[in-house]
């Protein structure tokens, strides 16, 4: 284990310590909602970060993980742990059929399409009532157990979501240290000369596709299981779906830790500015909007690549200052 | 015979861009291919490479039929080209773009690392492996092609035009490279537009004309084709 | 006769949808950019209309002419001020920047307006002409007729003036059009200013027949996202075409389904022209769905 890998182990541990040390019920909530937005953003990085196929439609995921776990519970008393296990399925089939048309599209048109798809599913649920209850979303009731998946501490949840994060970062960092992840880069950045090189386009793209939902849907059953009620626009809205990517791009799609940066930088600032304009209607979003416009285009590649700059620059100047050192040599020192 | 193309064609919906083409390529040859602009001889390595499908004919790569295979297949079968309109990994390092060629064979990070490295001094890149693909001069960019292609380890090697548009000493660096190849053990046929430098290093070379085959044999005997001296001086003089 | 009624209606509504994908589909096909905030011009063009209705008394049609030239500006602004600097950046910048813009118009008009649907009301809001027992809406009659004649001056604008073709010429072959003196900078910026023109035009249209409210953009920019990709990206006649079928989709499963499956059905569509024809059902052009951003 290198040098390198210190830094965000550290930080993990603290994190896990984190809610021996304070229980404040708000701080905790937010940090939870970090977590788990930190974690879709990093499931859909793989995607749209390594692979470049930026998809504005994994709230369907999302969205299809809570209702898939939620409605085998609801309906046959399934516990949530094993239906966490069904929803990943569910959703890496519908991530593989869903890629099946998408994959023909490039560019626009392949975000257009993963809208189309994200849409459909969230109309069905509206009017399918029989199945979904529609509009009126699902609600499950408090009765704490570990079996039910619903804990009275927050504390649970934490770390819950927390060891989905690492488990989450510890793959993405194998991706991106692997054949994987730099097959992934060579198709975002030209697919027909990724292909002249050896890689089997469609199979890394469905790969990624299959790996990056199986994610969403599980941040989905935690979210079901956290909230205790969602409706379609609550999981399935198109919102969603611009914030898990934009998460991943201000903090650095393509990067392992760039969607964790970035959750925490976005998840707080929504609070803080719907904190801080409480009697204007509008406001927090209004400059929300303007933000976010200053930060892509101040900084198309995320946030993490310029910190780790700064980083390299204090620390590192010997190595940096006359040749600039690869990422790879960085990391087999 | 490493390479067998009997007569093979592609139309774009009514364009013959190329049109009944057979030739062959032994082991270890270089074998220029030449002709005017718009010859199809592109076309002629993207039906090679798998690039694109042939509306008919056959290809035969080391005796087995390989028409019509996808590109990534005939790269793991040991085809390797570069791209006449350079294709850069532009965002990812030098040295990184060219690992994605060595992933072909090596499925470990520090073997395609290493074979990557040296192929970069080879093609003399090494000093910039850190800079990322976008940020290279062109001609760097096209020794990067290069590189690319020869991390994936092919038998037989493509080069589109990897010449054009550098100047006279970057042309002369490039040269005895090609000729290194060979010696190594690669196959090489190159599209070049520079007929100094396809009469010196070419075994053999093929005078394609709209699409078709015109000419065939050595340096010698395709300077004094007179098929070859009408298509260039009726379409275009780039011989001076 | 029912049919025949809804098919009338699909077909007027369907002009107001071609209307605004004709916009989008001017900025998608020339600058290269998808337009989140699209739908949101829409919504600044009837809140306008709104505007010179409450205070300038102003009929809607009449207003029309200015909408389309503040709207026309507001497009130039948004070329020059927020996508020519990021035309070099990645297609997530692009994306961002626009959705971006969209979330704050959105919230400057529920910060200006709050929630409330506003409406207009004008003398001729429910007249209805009866032609063979059918009964058409005059408002609707009125922007379908707007919406034909708009179409054959675009189509005459962009087939016979060196504009025109210098627009066409951009949007098929970008790098061809530079080198034979194409200012293609200048190119974006009219074709973005039209597109919002366009959509502020089809606002001004919609506002006798719908109420305006702040997200009112965000559900007709995914209706004019489903018309470009079935008309063909940078085929205009195409958006107009496909404007007008989901409007008969629209209507027509509204009557044979449900309305709350008419979105479900319009965007199996739009998947199904994905899985078979790529470049849209009107397009000519090969290979168009892989110019990338």
């Amino acid at each position: 284990m290198s040098k390198k890998h210190i830094f965000p182990i550290l930080l993990a541990i603290c994190a896990a310590l984190y809610p021996v040390l304070s229980d404040d019920r708000y701080i905790m909530n937010i940090l939870i909602m970090i977590l788990l937005y930190a974690t879709i953003a990093s499931g859909w990085n793989i995607l749209g970060g390594y692979g470049g196929q930026l998809s504005l439609g994994h709230a369907l995921f999302f969205g299809l993980g809570a209702y898939t776990s939620t409605l085998l519970y609801l309906n046959f008393g399934l516990s949530p742990w094993v239906g966490m296990i069904i929803a990943v399925i569910v959703c890496i089939i519908a991530g593989m059929l869903i890629g099946i048309p998408t994959f023909k599209l490039r560019g626009p048109y392949f975000t257009l399409g993963t809208i189309a798809f994200a849409e459909v599913i969230r109309h069905v649920t509206l009017y399918w009532r029989d199945l979904t209850n529609g509009s009126m979303g699902l609600n499950i009731k408090y009765e704490p157990s570990f079996a039910a998946m619903i804990f009275k501490e927050y504390e649970y949840y934490y770390w819950l979501i927390l060891g989905l994060l690492v488990l989450t970062t510890l793959l993405v960092h194998w991706i991106d240290r692997n054949k994987m992840g730099y097959y992934l880069k060579a198709i975002r950045e030209d697919e027909d000369a990724a292909e002249t090189l050896g890689i089997n386009t469609s199979k890394y793209k469905m790969l990624a596709m299959m790996i990056s939902t199986g994610i969403t849907g599980l941040a989905g059953v935690f979210y079901a299981q956290f909230n205790l009620f969602f409706e379609p626009e609550s999981v399935f809205h198109m919102n969603i779906s611009t914030e898990i990517a934009l998460i991943a791009i201000i903090g650095g799609a393509g990067t392992v830790y760039g969607p964790i940066l970035g959750a925490f930088i976005i998840i707080p600032l929504n609070e803080i500015l719907r904190a801080s304009f409480p009697d204007i209607h509008g406001m927090n979003y209004f400059v929300y909007g303007i933000l976010l416009i200053v930060i892509v285009i101040l900084t198309p590649n995320g946030l993490l690549p310029i910190i780790t700059k700064w980083w390299d620059k204090i620390f590192r100047k010997k190595v940096s200052k006359t040749k600039g050192v690869t990422k790879y040599d960085l990391e087999s020192q | 015979m490493i390479l067998k193309v009997n007569n093979v064609s592609k139309h774009f919906q009514g364009v013959k861009a190329v049109n009944g083409t057979s030739f062959h390529v032994e082991e270890k040859e270089i074998v220029g291919v030449i002709g005017p602009n718009g010859a199809g001889k592109t076309t002629l390595f993207n039906l090679i490479s798998g690039s694109l499908p042939v509306t008919s004919g056959t290809i035969e790569f080391k005796g087995e039929t390989i028409t019509n295979q996808k590109a990534y297949i005939l790269c793991k079968k040991g085809i390797g080209r570069t791209y006449q309109v350079v294709k850069p990994f532009g965002t990812i390092s030098v040295l990184e773009n060219v690992m994605v060629g060595a992933f072909n064979k090596h499925n470990s990070r520090d073997q395609a690392a290493k074979i990557s490295k040296e192929i970069l001094k080879q093609v003399g890149l090494y000093e910039k492996r850190d800079q990322i693909g976008n940020s290279l001069t062109l001609a760097d960019k096209k020794r990067l092609e290069v590189a690319k292609a020869l991390a994936t380890q092919p038998a037989l090697l493509l080069l589109d035009e990897v010449m054009a548009g550098l100047n006279p000493s970057e042309v002369k660096e490039i040269l005895p490279l090609i000729l290194q190849l060979r010696d190594e053990g690669i196959t090489i046929v190159i599209i070049e537009h520079l007929m100094e430098v396809v009469m010196t290093i070419c075994d053999r070379i093929v005078v394609v004309h709209h699409g078709e085959k015109i000419a065939e044999g050595t340096p010698k005997e395709i300077a004094n084709h007179p098929e070859v001296i009408k298509a260039y001086l009726g379409d275009e003089v780039s011989y001076a | 006769m029912m049919i025949l009624q809804t098919l009338i209606s699909g077909i007027l509504l369907g002009g107001i949808y071609a209307l605004i994908s004709m916009g989008l589909n001017m900025i998608l096909g020339v600058v290269r950019i998808i337009n989140f905030a699209h739908g949101e011009f829409l919504m600044i063009a009837m809140y306008l209309s709104y505007i010179f209705y409450a205070w300038g008394g102003m009929d809607p049609y009449v207003s029309a002419i200015f909408i389309v030239i503040i709207l026309f500006v507001l497009g130039l602004i948004t070329q020059k001020g927020l996508i020519e600097p990021i035309l070099d950046k990645p297609a997530s910048t692009k994306i961002f920047a626009t959705l971006g813009l969209s979330i704050v118009l959105q919230n400057l008009a529920l910060m200006i307006f709050d929630a409330n649907y506003l409406s207009v009301t004008t003398p001729y809001q429910s007249s209805v002409v009866n032609l063979l027992g059918i009964a058409i809406s005059v408002p609707r009659l009125v922007s379908f007729g707007v919406v034909i004649a708009i179409v054959i001056l675009l189509y005459l604008f962009l087939q016979k003036t060196m504009v025109g073709r210098a627009i066409r010429a951009v949007s098929m072959q970008r790098q061809a059009a530079y080198l034979v003196g194409v200012n293609v900078k200048r190119i974006y910026l009219l074709a973005f200013g039209i597109g919002t023109a366009l959509v502020g035009l089809a606002g001004s249209m919609l506002m006798p027949i719908y109420s305006v409210y702040p997200t009112l953009g965000a559900s007709f920019v995914l209706i004019a996202f489903v018309v470009v990709v079935l008309g063909g990206m940078g085929n205009m006649f195409g958006a107009f075409y496909g404007g007008l079928m989901i409007g008969v989709i629209e209507s027509l499963a509204g009557v044979i389904f449900s309305p709350g499956l008419k979105e479900v059905i319009y965007f199996i569509i739009f998947i199904l022209v994905l899985l078979i024809k790529p470049t849209g059902i009107f397009s000519k052009g090969k290979g168009s769905e892989a110019v990338g951003l």
